[in-house]
């Protein structure tokens, strides 16, 4: 699968990358973004899944 | 390899992380003035709108950073560093003086204060810590269990003042911006941007001055004044002027220090053993980096540099940032 999207939290630059997921957070690899959890938060700067954009 | 970190912001935190990655054997201490853990400081601007914020800001406790091999020492003032004998002094008076082959100084920045506002220091808050926070959070429940909502000044129309005026007024509070320049956030955004951030905040019940010419506050009763031409009365004030880097210790130590404690493209501060980054490290361009992408880098490289890894010089990423003012999207790219 080679049609993964990154998206980026727009407050500090942290990337979510859906091939990678985020194992700290406990989000499995492969995960796509509509599946992370609504209360997800950036693990940089802890804030919501809103505040990210489609990286393209 | 003995390495101490004063200071728990992310530049601390991340390069504490980062470095304990590269090495099982290093000794790894970090010491803050903190207690409540490591914090998310882009959050405090959302500190009221959010009901939960002093549970979910914090990124990750203290204990939790114990648990990866880090020794974090909190509660503590480092009050002296003693170059030739490569210690560090802690107010904590059972303890002897810890030695370091590494210090690293992540010890970030305060709120700057106008030297006019300084005599009047009772008289405001600031919105820079996690301790602020809950401060400001405490007087503003106090008031509304008087059935109204308090009325805020917010003395700076920069980021933080733009974010802070935002997100009180979302909350329901009535809010009054001073600005003493004619346009908002002047710094980072284009004109254009600065008028569309002018207007959200308006619709959102901002009241917004513009060209404000603050001489000082005053107290009568209960409430606080600011005087500019005239006075206005508030239930609080908050001054929101910027930031002032924390380099009181590093002078101390007479190491070389400008705006920021001074640093090569290493890191390296006057003295070898001694590295800067974060909101405190001022670059040979002048610069410090007070955002938290490059502040990740910065801390990434330092520990890469420190265990053998990296040899060239750090380079700043490419970043930008974002103001967390309710419903404002710039339409152009802030200047960083």
């Amino acid at each position: 699968m080679s049609d993964y999207k990154k998206y980026v939290c727009e407050v500090c630059g942290h990337i979510y990358d859906e091939a990678d997921g985020d194992e700290d957070t406990g989000i499995a690899p492969g995960t796509r973004w509509e599946d992370v959890p609504d209360d997800w938060r950036c693990p940089e700067c802890g804030v919501e899944k809103s505040e990210y954009i489609l990286l393209d | 390899m003995r390495i101490i970190i004063i200071g728990s912001g992310i530049a601390g935190v991340s390069f504490a992380e980062k470095c304990r990655s590269y090495s099982t054997d290093d000794e790894i201490t970090l010491i803050t003035g903190e207690n409540s853990g490591y914090y998310s400081r882009p959050l405090l601007s959302r500190g009221f709108s959010k009901d939960d914020i002093e549970q979910t800001i914090i990124l990750k406790t203290f204990d939790k950073l114990r648990a990866n091999n880090i020794n974090v020492i909190s509660g503590v003032k480092i009050t002296a560093i003693n170059r030739t004998d490569k210690t560090v002094t802690s107010s904590s008076q059972d303890d002897s003086p810890l030695h370091y082959d590494k210090l690293i100084l992540a010890t970030g920045s305060a709120a700057f204060i106008p030297p006019l506002f300084r005599p009047y220091n009772e008289l405001f808050f600031c919105l820079n810590s996690l301790t602020d926070l809950k401060a400001l959070r405490k007087f503003r429940s106090e008031i509304t269990r008087q059935n109204r909502p308090p009325a805020w000044a917010i003395i700076g129309g920069g980021l933080i003042g733009c974010e802070v005026a935002s997100d009180l007024a979302v909350s329901g509070d009535p809010v009054t911006l001073f600005h003493a320049m004619d346009r908002l956030m002047e710094r980072q955004l284009v004109t254009e941007d600065s008028a569309l951030l002018l207007e959200v905040l308006q619709k959102s019940g901002v009241k917004v001055l513009l060209n404000q010419n603050v001489k000082g506050f005053s107290k009568q009763e209960n409430k606080v004044c600011v005087d500019t031409n005239v006075t206005i009365e508030f239930d609080a004030l908050i001054v929101s002027c910027g930031f002032k880097p924390r380099t009181e210790l590093a002078e101390l130590a007479n190491l070389e220090v400008g705006r920021g404690i001074k640093v090569n493209q290493s890191m390296q501060t006057s003295d070898e053993s001694i590295y800067a980054l974060g909101d405190v490290a001022e670059f040979p361009n002048g610069k410090l980096y007070a955002f938290i992408l490059p502040i990740r880098n910065q801390a990434h490289w330092l520990a890469g540099f420190i265990a053998g890894q990296e040899s060239a010089n750090w380079t700043p990423p490419v970043f930008t940032t974002k103001a967390k003012v309710h419903g404002f999207e710039a339409a152009h790219p802030y200047n960083v």
